[in-house]
């Protein structure tokens, strides 16, 4: 590392790392491509681990941009052409989720 | 997503049925025939031709439940936008089940799906098909429907048309989706799940079989136990009838039910009946040609709080012993049996080992004994006898509890509430004891089921995430019945990242055997709310 000098913030993190398990953290972390992309798959009931600590987190945060294009078909409300009006006026999942409705209807 | 994130790790799915639901109309569907089917002329006809005695494009290539010819049909008014009331939706979903409906055996295998029974896991019959489909729905969605090759593909074109962005998302994207679904999985649908079968032609010869009088009947809802109960069905029109029933649990309560039910496809039991302000949905089958009630039911709201029952006619029927409370007996105790059945007339008899020894009340349909269980009896299954009524195997003896089960195996919980539209949906756990039988080996073929037994329930983290996020502290609570309820829905300031009361958990179960504590520990999910939460998922 003598001769090479950090440039962003990920490399100053590998610098700054104490150890090489750090290291290996923070190379990993690195490698997990955030966004639409197979390689990250926040499930909706289950991560790939068949736990909850992969999950978007809270759901609530990502519920918007990851749910219609990606993720989710068939546990959130299609809104291209099924439920279009099913978060309007809702911008704010985070605060407005509980004025979300079950689609379904009776 | 979950369902595609197991079908790469294992080829299990979890087919979960939880959540606010929506039950199929009973009350107001009970129009003749020929209305209904002018009401599917006047409803569909404009978009799907006519094609006379009873055939229109597209609905006449495709069988399926009552419950998917709602979907169907409640679907083309959101999305296509059919106006219809209340009343016409049921009649036509009523019409479109008794003339394209499910044989029972072509149900048989996948009631869990329709019956909404909860945390199951799937394994998918077929690759192909559960590879194509099942990693957003559950494979059970598509194994009770049947079409043609020729409809499955424009099923297909509906998903991509429908679902704009199928193809890009999670579960299809990384493979060439549209042109497997289209091809080999259209025709692999096509001969699995295909239109034409011998069942359905023989099923829908028959004659209809009346449901009307009276029947005797036994249960289990997981948490309260064993019941069993009588119920009186009257006929009120084609296919609808008037139900009261009596329902006595094993832990001394009861309750008196009563409400309406519908006959969907000559077999298809609905019935929505109210105890005091609980109202309860069966979903069950006739079957015997009428002779024969049983599935499943569940609360309004709350699909994980329910139980199985079994239903025989109580005029006229057969002896026969339906039921043993308790179901087990430990080797050397006396107890008070219940024998619950019809046609219970003549002597008791229990099998090697125990010994009644006396009788403390008798009908024709119950049988109330003191029993003595030898010390030495050996550890099996016994058959129950009163007089010419036999039971089968329900009685079990056994020396020693060897170990114990948690079920549902995969229990999974949602967080609701909070102000937001969706209840919470528990888990019912059951603790279920089992001796491993005479190889004296756990989890082989001669292991014995006992049944349900009470026991004291605990839970903590599964695993050092959680221990990190604190899972056990704010996922849920359980309570002694094994009850798990979980907390409010919605980001929780009180936790790191504001996360949901999501949580991982290891939850366990201490049996008593005599001095001994046989335990069990499952792992439970708790997860986040659907908002999509169709009858069938």
């Amino acid at each position: 590392m003598n001769r090479l000098k950090p440039l962003n913030r990920k490399a100053h993190q590998i610098e700054a790392a104490p150890n090489e398990e750090a290291v290996e953290k923070v190379v990993a972390m690195t490698a997990a491509v955030a966004g639409c992309s197979t390689t990250f798959d926040p499930g909706w009931e289950l991560d790939p681990f068949l736990g909850v600590a992969g999950l978007c987190q809270p759901m609530e945060a990502d519920l918007y941009g990851c749910s219609d294009p990606c993720w989710w078909p068939a546990q959130v409300p299609d809104t291209l052409h099924n439920y279009p009006d099913w978060n309007t006026g809702k911008d704010d999942a985070a605060r407005d989720w509980n004025t979300l409705q079950s689609v379904f209807p009776k | 997503m979950h369902r595609t994130v197991l079908s790469r790790t294992s080829p299990r799915a979890l087919a979960l049925a939880a959540g606010l639901v929506t039950q199929l109309y009973v009350g107001g569907a009970h129009a003749v025939a020929p209305a209904r089917e002018a009401l599917v002329n006047t409803k569909c006809a404009s978009c799907h031709t006519a094609k006379g005695d009873g055939r229109w494009d597209r609905i006449s290539e495709s069988r399926r439940t009552p419950e998917g010819w709602d979907m169907t049909v409640a679907r083309m008014g959101f999305a296509h936008g059919v106006k219809m009331t209340h009343d016409e939706r049921s009649a036509i979903v009523k019409y479109l089940s008794d003339a394209y409906g499910l044989s029972p055996d072509e149900s048989a295998a996948h009631r869990y799906i329709v019956d909404r029974t909860p945390s199951v896991v799937e394994h998918p019959e077929n690759k192909l098909i559960g590879d194509t489909c099942a990693r957003c729905h559950s494979y059970g969605r598509i194994a009770v429907q049947r079409r043609t090759e020729a409809d499955w593909r424009k099923l297909v074109h509906f998903h991509v048309g429908q679902f704009p962005a199928i193809e890009i998302q999670a579960g299809g994207r990384d493979r060439n989706w549209f042109d497997i679904a289209v091809g080999d999985a259209s025709v692999e649908l096509g001969k699995v799940y295909g239109f034409e079968s011998d069942s359905w032609n023989k099923w829908k010869a028959q004659k209809p079989a009346d449901a009307s009088g009276n029947w005797r009947l036994v249960g289990h809802k997981p948490g309260a136990g064993a019941y069993e109960g009588t119920a009186t069905v009257t006929r009120t029109g084609n296919d609808a009838y008037s139900v009261s029933m009596t329902v006595r649990y094993e832990n001394g309560t009861s309750e008196q039910l009563t409400g309406s039910a519908l006959v969907y496809t000559g077999h298809e039991w609905r019935a929505t009946l109210k105890s005091g302000e609980r109202e309860i949905n069966q979903v069950m089958t006739l079957a015997d040609g009428g002779r024969a009630l049983s599935g499943r039911w569940f609360e309004s709201g709350y699909d994980a709080i329910g139980g199985v029952l079994r239903a025989v006619r109580a005029d006229g029927a057969q002896p026969a012993v339906l039921s043993v409370q308790p179901a087990a007996l430990k080797a050397g105790t006396r107890s008070r049996l219940v024998i619950n059945g019809v046609g219970l007339d003549g002597d008791v008899s229990l099998g090697s080992g125990v010994k009644v020894l006396s009788v403390a009340e008798r009908s024709l349909d119950r049988v109330v004994v003191e029993v003595e269980s030898a010390k030495d009896a050996v550890s099996g299954p016994r058959e129950v006898k009163v007089g010419d009524a036999r039971s089968g195997e329900a009685l079990k003896v056994y020396q020693r509890i060897d170990y114990v089960k948690i079920t549902p195996d995969h229990p999974m919980a949602r967080v609701g509430g909070n102000g937001g539209s969706m209840n919470k949906v528990p888990a019912q756990l059951e603790a279920l004891a089992y001796t491993v039988g005479p190889d004296g080996k756990q989890g082989t073929a001669d292991d014995l089921l006992l049944g349900a037994m009470p026991a004291a329930w605990s839970f903590d983290n599964l695993n050092k995430v959680a221990a990190e996020m604190k899972d056990a502290r704010f996922a849920g609570r359980i309570d002694q019945n094994g009850l798990f309820m979980t907390n409010d829905a919605g980001p929780n300031p009180q936790r790191k990242y504001r996360t949901n009361n999501a949580g991982e958990l290891k939850v366990t179960a201490a049996v008593k055997d005599g001095t001994r504590t046989v335990k069990a520990t499952a792992p439970l999910i708790v997860t986040v709310q659907r908002f999509n939460d169709p009858p069938i998922r």
